[in-house]
């Protein structure tokens, strides 16, 4: 047994790079072993040589040699800050805590550097292709795109044609999901341009890490995240028509019962506006009104966290009792902007993912600066003439599907799902796509009292303010908890980890870490605090009496 | 502000006094059943159970100090229990995130998921334990209720809530009384889960009687936890609600005119007079509070139900 | 030659119970093209309310209203004087080569496509087959027509709003909205991209100047061979000075004269009236 695993680290042994191969400790038992299902994945702590990346040296050094007791008890103070704070999310109406490992993500400031640039990239093309195809619809006109496409998407929403929004913005906020394939490309694996979450627990994965292990951030020079809200808050101000001197901006939320209820608070708080319910707000008029204790109040900016279907029973489901009655014929009228636009799914419909090459090349010019995942398409003739034939060794899922709901896992599906697979594909083809197996990357993940590589992906925030886009550095690491899981969803078990985006040295980051402060309390003149009569020894001692 | 968060405010201020003053009645009389073996637990028992409106369960049976316990402090089932004020008050919080500070939120976060333990705990230990942990965390709560809540509408529906509520309570503990003797040994239970005892025999200089009792707890103009004071303090909290200039005519005064006539009639009372229909009083005072609570929904909870749509169409 | 009429379309709910709040949208508004002029036209609504007009999707003209006050009754009145189209000839240009070109079938992709009105249906995609055989596409649309105001009856009150067209076959008998419907399953089961077309129809071949006849809402069918051209299969008679066109759309869903929602107790709809006169 010792042997073996003396041979795992050392099997890999050539002229390292990085540093010489570690002394794996205790905690990194049996991490490298070679025969762990995740064989192959790109590990973000250890390159192929089993040497340890330069940006988690400083974090390697310093968890490496912590007893398994002292790890214990940080994850456990982790645990604990969670639920003393409430910080949940709501699964089949129980409250429960999001797992928050203690071993960070990294990525460098070149990394990130690249990620934030081909994010922006994707958010200007698609809020072009947004105006376009709720407008005149060029790159339809143009024969780039087929129109077929934009008209078979289930969130194209004709509802939506001909709202304009004052400062052209429909994608107030995005989230960009991402992999890391076993090259260590990051990928993008898709969009979510309607009601992206997850940004809440960004920060507070943030402020509670920096709770329990004050020490790992003196040793790094990790960007700030706990701004996201005055970012939010300016994109949503700057969206409101130009008359509303002071826009009153609302969060609009389906009520405690939804499983991102906390977040929506969080936001609400941090950017000091009120968290509605449908029923707090009506239209009259086409304008809509809070109603507030001294009656009712014009709102200008509602950030919806509420799908389109659900947004305004005059327009789509009359049986929602969540929205605004009359609410999409107001925004139309310019008297509300409602962030995220109504109708943003058709730029991330799984399909109309697959052109983005296509949409980025027509709008902007430009090649992808983040490379999709390899896609099938079935609607066309030939690639699902592929996918048929390759079923089992792909992943298939449906265009509409969130939150991992619905995926086909090929070679972990029976010939009976398979085959019904199959047939539903044939019925409708549009509805699928599929794409190659990516194992995903690894990072260490507390499992036990050991530390072993688990799956993550990367859902990095951008807010778009109408003149910038901001890209929050970091996002959200989810973990796929069980080991060689592929799925990360925190319904389907997942995990998150806070993520780590290091400063560059001498650059504008520089600024945000290192703020210029008020005057400080030397600059001035302060007395001592004031004590009260102090108690003679002579009484003291009569009292002992 | 928002008329939803307002009406949660009032409802915190609320939920979180009824289950201090629960707490408070249940621990004195819970001490008394074990320490007095003279007095019949099952008649004190629901006697307790009456006042606190409270429904024994249908075929309950003899009742003892911890049937008591059981379904006054712990049962989920009831509505009145500590425990479900304590789930209403987190829950109305939960809903109100943005108007309450973290630090009130935290505080009552942390009570909820403290209960389960320190109800296990109180089982083996005795339910004081659990008692005076309601008690701290209320305290708790009302002190960072004071230290970080701005004194805006917030803050007036909070305290119009733990006012409104303190004067239900405090009718209810002296409606428990009013068959007992001038001289009875039930007056110091009173004094005791009012938190008054202290101040009462400061104030009166040891002298325990009924009339003085009732006249300390209805009347008193400087006791917290009075009445007369609870009244004032609402009326006042009322006062600067209204004092909008957005606010229009209607039966908008309605609660404040309601809460003035109840307390211009213990304001000018003959001490002396109090005791001679004291039941008739205090059901007087159940009712206004009732019939404030009414109004001041009315007036400022304009909060739609749930609209059910139908949808149609013609040609 | 077309003619000039006034169209006064009345229509509502009552409701059992008074009606706090209601948000309706009526497609009232005759539409201005080429082959119609719109001179005049308006919305109005009893109890009087503040309209919001758009143009939606499709092109038509929509009036957006909301109710705050109780009504027990909710009158919407649609009144234009419209110059109609001269009778629209058959567009006989298109081969089916034409039809079915890609760019055609992607361009009209939504006037292709089966709908909830105009579902896709086996015996029917059959009898398409057999109707276009030996014709060219504008003689298939022809043909379609034909032998759709040959199989069903029109019945009004056999149908209701919300049958499809395979329910009114199935009966065989239906109103105007059943017999475009069935047409339109037919025109694409053969592949040619066809619209709904809703409107008002004089109902008197030579409509005497001044008199006001009760006329209807019609509905009648569009189709594209080489260019687009309508018919009316209900009558089996071209589109003409007769007809007034509103909207169009995929099917009847897409424009409705007056949907809208309302909270309280049951609601029954208004008698509709169509009020038409020639004026020139």
């Amino acid at each position: 047994m010792w042997t073996m695993e003396r041979r795992a680290p050392t099997s890999g042994l050539r002229r390292s790079r990085t540093v010489t191969t570690p002394r794996l400790g205790e905690l990194f038992n049996g991490y490298l072993n070679t025969e762990r299902p995740h064989a192959g994945a790109y590990d973000e702590m250890f390159s192929t040589d089993n040497g340890v990346r330069s940006a988690y040296r400083a974090l390697y050094e310093s968890v490496a040699p912590s007893q398994v007791n002292e790890l214990n008890a940080r994850s456990e103070a982790l645990g604990r800050a969670f639920v003393d704070q409430g910080i949940t999310f709501s699964l089949s109406g129980q409250e429960r805590p999001f797992p928050l490992d203690l071993i960070p993500r990294i990525i460098t400031a070149a990394e990130w550097s690249k990620l934030e640039k081909g994010i922006v990239q994707r958010v200007r093309a698609l809020e072009m292709f947004l105006a376009d195809i709720y407008g005149d619809a060029q790159i339809v006109r143009d024969g780039v795109l087929p129109r077929r496409l934009i008209t078979s998407c289930e969130h194209f929403h004709r509802e939506a044609a001909g709202i304009i929004p004052p400062n052209g913005v429909r994608i107030h906020v995005s989230g960009v999901d991402l992999v890391r394939d076993e090259q260590g490309t990051f990928r993008v694996l898709e969009d979510n341009l309607r009601c992206p979450s997850g940004v809440s627990y960004v920060m507070e994965n943030r402020r509670t890490m920096a709770r329990v292990f004050p020490d790992l951030f003196a040793r790094h020079r990790v960007r700030a995240v706990g701004d996201y809200a005055v970012h939010l808050l300016r994109a949503l101000r700057n969206a409101a028509a130009p008359n509303a001197a002071d826009p009153n901006v609302v969060v609009l939320t389906p009520g405690l019962g939804n499983s991102a209820y906390f977040e929506h608070s969080l936001l609400a708080r941090q950017m000091g506006v009120e968290l509605v319910e449908g029923r707090d707000l009506f239209c009259r008029d086409n304008f809509v009104y809070l109603r507030t204790t001294e009656g009712e109040r014009q709102v200008d900016v509602i950030y919806r966290r509420i799908d389109d279907d659900y947004l305004d029973p005059v327009h789509f489901r009359p049986d929602s009792v969540l929205g605004i009655a009359g609410l999409v014929n107001a925004a139309r009228a310019g008297n509300v902007v409602v962030a995220n636009a109504v109708g943003n799914g058709v730029a991330d419909d799984k399909l109309v993912y697959t052109y983005l090459p296509e949409i980025l090349q027509y709008y902007l010019g430009e090649k992808p600066l983040l490379p999709n995942v390899d896609t099938f398409r079935c609607w066309l003739s030939d690639e699902r003439a592929h996918v048929l034939d390759k079923l089992d060794e792909l992943v298939v899922k449906p265009v509409e599907g969130s939150g991992g709901y619905g995926i086909v896992f090929g070679p972990d599906a029976t010939v009976r799902e398979l085959n019904s697979l199959r047939k539903r594909i044939k019925n409708n083809p549009r509805g699928w796509i599929a794409q190659p197996v990516v194992q995903l990357s690894t990072v260490p993940t507390k499992v036990g009292d050991k530390l072993a590589p688990r799956h993550v992906d990367l859902r990095p925030f951008a807010v778009n303010d109408g003149n910038f886009i901001f890209v929050l550095p970091g996002g959200l690491t989810r973990v796929a908890l069980p080991e060689g899981s592929l799925i990360v969803n925190s319904s389907q078990g997942g995990g998150s980890k806070d993520t780590w985006v290091l400063a560059a040295k001498s650059s504008t980051q520089e600024r945000e870490l290192a703020e210029p402060g008020l005057a400080g309390p030397s600059d001035m003149e302060v007395a001592a605090a004031e004590q009260g009569p102090e108690l003679t020894t002579s009484q003291q001692q009569q009292q002992q009496q | 502000m928002l008329a939803r968060n307002a009406e949660s405010l009032y409802w915190i201020g609320r939920y979180v006094e009824r289950a201090d003053d629960t707490a408070r009645i249940l621990d004195v009389s819970v001490h008394q059943l074990l320490e007095d073996a003279t007095v019949d637990p099952d008649a004190t028992s629901r006697q307790l159970l009456a006042v606190l409106g409270i429904k024994p369960p249908a075929g309950a049976d003899q009742f003892d100090v911890f049937s008591l316990t059981e379904l006054v402090a712990y049962n989920k089932e009831n509505p009145s229990s500590i425990v479900s004020s304590v789930n209403s008050a987190r829950e109305n919080t939960r809903g109100a995130r943005e108007v309450v500070s973290t630090e009130m939120w935290e505080c009552l976060n942390a009570m909820w998921n403290a209960v389960a333990e320190r109800q296990t705990y109180a089982r083996t230990m005795g339910p004081h334990a659990f008692f005076s942990f309601v008690e701290e965390r209320a305290a708790m709560f009302a002190g960072l209720a004071d230290s970080t809540m701005s004194r805006d509408d917030g803050w007036r529906f909070l305290v119009l809530g733990r006012s409104v509520e303190r004067v239900d309570m405090i009718v209810r503990l002296l409606l428990a009384r009013v068959g007992d003797k001038a001289s009875s040994p039930g007056w110091v239970t009173v004094l005791r889960s009012a938190g008054a005892h202290d101040t009462y025999l400061r104030t009166y200089r040891g002298a325990l009687d009924a009339s003085r009792v009732v006249q300390f707890l209805l009347l008193d103009r400087l006791f917290p936890r009075s009445v007369f004071h609870a009244l004032r303090q609402a009326e006042s909290c009322l006062e600067q609600l209204e004092n909008q200039p957005s606010v229009r005519v209607g039966a908008r005064a309605e609660a404040l005119r309601l809460l003035g006539k109840a307390r211009s009639e213990l304001e000018f009372l003959r001490p002396h007079d109090l005791l001679d229909d004291l039941p008739k009083r205090l059901a007087a005072l159940q009712k206004t509070v009732r019939e404030v609570g009414e109004a001041v929904s009315q007036q400022y909870f304009h909060v739609a139900p749930w609209v059910a749509w139908t949808n149609t169409e013609v040609g | 030659m077309s003619w000039r009429v006034r169209v006064v379309h009345t229509t509502g709910y009552r409701y059992e119970a008074p009606v706090v709040q209601s948000y309706n949208e009526a497609r009232l508004t005759p539409r201005g093209d080429r082959k119609q002029n719109v001179v005049v036209s308006r919305v109005e609504t009893t109890p009087a309310t503040r309209a919001y007009r758009y143009t939606d999707y499709w092109g038509t003209e929509v009036t957006s209203f909301d109710l705050h006050a109780p009504h027990k009754e909710l009158q919407v009145v649609a009144s234009s004087v419209v110059e109609t189209s001269a009778e629209i000839e058959p567009v006989t240009t298109g081969t089916w080569g034409d039809v079915r070109a890609e760019n055609i079938v992607d361009r009209y992709t939504e006037f292709l496509e089966p709908t909830l009105y105009t579902p896709r249906h086996r015996e029917l995609l059959a009898v398409a087959r057999d109707l276009k055989k030996g014709q060219s596409p504008s003689g298939a649309v022809l043909a379609a027509s034909q032998w759709v105001s040959e199989q069903l009856t029109y019945q009004p009150g056999s149908t209701g709003v919300h049958s499809s067209a395979v329910d009114a076959w199935h009966e065989r008998k239906g109103v105007c909205q059943d017999f475009a419907h069935l047409t339109l399953v037919l025109l694409r089961g053969m592949g040619i991209p066809s619209r709904y077309v809703s409107g008002y129809l004089h109902t008197k071949k030579d409509g005497a100047l001044r008199e006001t006849v009760r006329g209807e809402s019609h509905a009648w069918i569009e189709a594209w061979t080489g260019g687009w051209w309508g018919y009316d299969p209900t009558n089996a008679i071209p589109v003409g000075p007769r007809h007034v066109w509103v909207a169009l759309g995929r099917d009847y869903a897409d424009v409705a004269p007056l949907k809208g929602i309302y909270s309280g107790g049951a609601a029954t709809a208004l008698e509709v009236t169509v009020d038409i006169t020639r004026l020139a």
